[in-house]
């Protein structure tokens, strides 16, 4: 593992952010970080990043304290878009960047592979939103750190831009690096990623490989109202509501009218991402 | 050390590339000197124009570290940073170099003015001391400024900074010497920092034997404001990186 969350918590008053979390990344993994907003994956990437401090476990990257400043050269992060100061060129912010690494990439090859050689000089605040997006995510890999950490890289961009952005992740994974990135996007998650940690309430509910994420996510819900006393085969129970997660909704609807279960509120859908991952999860 | 050198080179271009920041932090002084010392400059014009010097250094500490600071943690910029391998202490003495280059341009505009519309003369080894006046004479102003910018909000430090600025410099005596400030501002002057500051560079217009008091007064004041800065800095690590 170069990169890892040991059984790390993190509170904030009362609230639980990251509970009792525990993954990590080897060294030319990719790994999509998922879950709903407010899941914990931003106070993990921030315990992994050095800015908070676990207060049980630890955070990890290259065996030390992320907190420490001389590990983080071996990290390279994306700042939020709208977080540049504003009057600095594009230049000088990939050089203020750079200057923190022993081993940074070639500015031009940097800006080039971004398509940000055109804007080199313009000043970032008056850059468009993508614009600002590709600066950011050019910033991760800037220093030539071999782990990378995304927070949505591809939020808000167009498809070239988006293609850019893939090719840099798979070019850095295929070198040795490591990337950490989140997403909303199962597609990109199954474009990128060697594997899939996901988290919900702050703890992680599945990591697993992609191809175990796609024959999961084929996956819908049926779910309906039911007297307590019914019994249902791989049901789970939700108040007086059952839920099933099926491959083949038809079948098992056909099943159950077969079984004389009473199906009141009878309401068939795809599975979500997390529910996909969630039933995973208690397979594994 | 390159570290910081290059920290220094954003902050400030950032702010040279800031007119709202460059314009009042730089010209202020030396206008309100044109304004209002120039047309009756009087024998006590180098007296005016050192105080005037003080007044334009501690205005680039006051706004470049309070209000500087004060906005900074509230820009996710500043947390990016953080993930960066550079430490705090780079980052505060880059802040420390770049309010160095404004406040010489400020104080430096100032006295080029001064001697160029006034009377106003010092010789060669009272330039130097003066200069290193300004340099030392700054620093718990700086400090205050420090505090500022972890204990007041983003949106309050520039008010705060501007009224505790323009408070201090004119009941301390910069911009009136302290003998002619009225009666009750008389009465409280003696214990500001700025009139310990107004003391200290008026003693370099004059050839008196070196006078101890304004600089313990400076001296108890920055550790005053060291501690309440340190404060600040800790109660503010511990909401936004604990």
């Amino acid at each position: 593992m170069i990169a890892a969350l040991e059984n790390a918590t993190k509170r904030f008053g009362s609230t639980v952010a990251v509970s009792d979390a525990s993954f990590g990344l080897d060294e030319g993994e990719v790994v999509a970080l998922l879950g709903p907003n407010g899941a914990g994956k931003t106070t993990s990437l921030a315990l992994l990043l050095g800015l908070r401090r676990p207060d049980e476990g630890r955070a990890v990257v290259f065996g030390a304290d992320p907190r420490r400043a001389e590990t983080r050269r071996n990290i390279g992060a994306t700042p939020q878009e709208m977080a540049f100061p504003h009057a600095l060129r594009v230049t000088e912010i990939v050089d203020l960047v750079r200057a923190h690494y022993e081993h940074p990439l070639a500015r031009d090859d940097l800006l080039e592979r971004f398509g940000l050689a055109e804007l080199a000089r313009r000043q970032v605040g008056g850059l468009s939103g993508g614009e600002r997006r590709r600066v950011a995510v050019a910033l991760a890999f800037a220093g030539g750190a071999p782990l990378v950490v995304l927070d949505e890289p591809t939020a808000s961009l167009d498809t070239d831009a988006r293609r850019a952005v893939w090719e840099a992740i798979r070019a850095h994974g295929a070198a040795g690096g490591s990337v950490l990135l989140t997403t909303h996007h199962l597609d990109e998650a199954e474009a990128l990623a060697t594997r899939v940690v996901v988290i919900d309430d702050g703890r992680t509910i599945a990591d697993a490989g992609v191809p175990e994420i796609k024959a999961a996510a084929g996956l819908t819900r049926v779910r309906f109202r039911a007297p307590p006393d019914a019994r249902v085969d791989g049901a789970r129970r939700d108040g007086d509501h059952v839920r099933l997660l099926v491959a083949d909704a038809g079948a098992a609807v056909a099943q159950l009218v077969r079984d004389g279960v009473p199906l009141h509120d009878l309401e068939v859908r795809p599975a979500t991402l997390e529910e996909a991952l969630g039933a995973l999860t208690e397979r594994l | 050390m390159r570290l910081i050198l290059t920290h220094a080179a954003a902050m400030t271009r950032e702010l040279v590339r800031y007119p709202a920041y460059l314009v009042p932090t730089l010209l202020f002084p030396t206008a309100f000197f044109v304004f209002f010392v120039v047309p009756s400059a009087g024998r006590f014009v180098t007296v005016k124009m050192v105080a005037f010097a003080g007044f334009a250094a501690i205005g680039v500490a006051f706004f470049q570290f309070g209000v500087g600071i004060a906005n900074e943690r509230a820009s996710p910029w500043e947390a990016y940073l953080r993930t960066l391998p550079v430490g705090v202490g780079r980052r505060l003495a880059a802040r420390v170099l770049s309010a160095a280059v404004f406040a010489v341009a400020a104080a430096g505009l100032l006295l080029v003015v001064a001697v160029a519309t006034t009377d106003a003369s010092l010789s060669i080894v009272r330039w130097f001391e003066l200069g290193l006046v300004l340099l030392v004479g700054t620093v718990p102003f700086a400090l205050l400024g420090v505090a500022l910018g972890y204990w007041a909000p983003a949106r309050g430090a520039l008010p705060i900074a501007n009224l505790l600025y323009l408070s201090l410099a004119y009941a301390g005596g910069l911009w009136i010497r302290p003998s002619e400030l009225p009666d009750p501002v008389q009465a409280v002057s003696p214990f500001l920092p700025t009139r310990a500051l107004a003391d200290a560079l008026t003693a370099t217009v004059y050839a008196n034997p070196f006078a101890p008091r304004p600089w313990l007064l400076l001296l108890g004041f920055a550790c005053g404001f060291a501690l309440l800065a340190a404060w600040g800095f800790r109660r503010d690590e511990g909401r936004r990186f604990r």
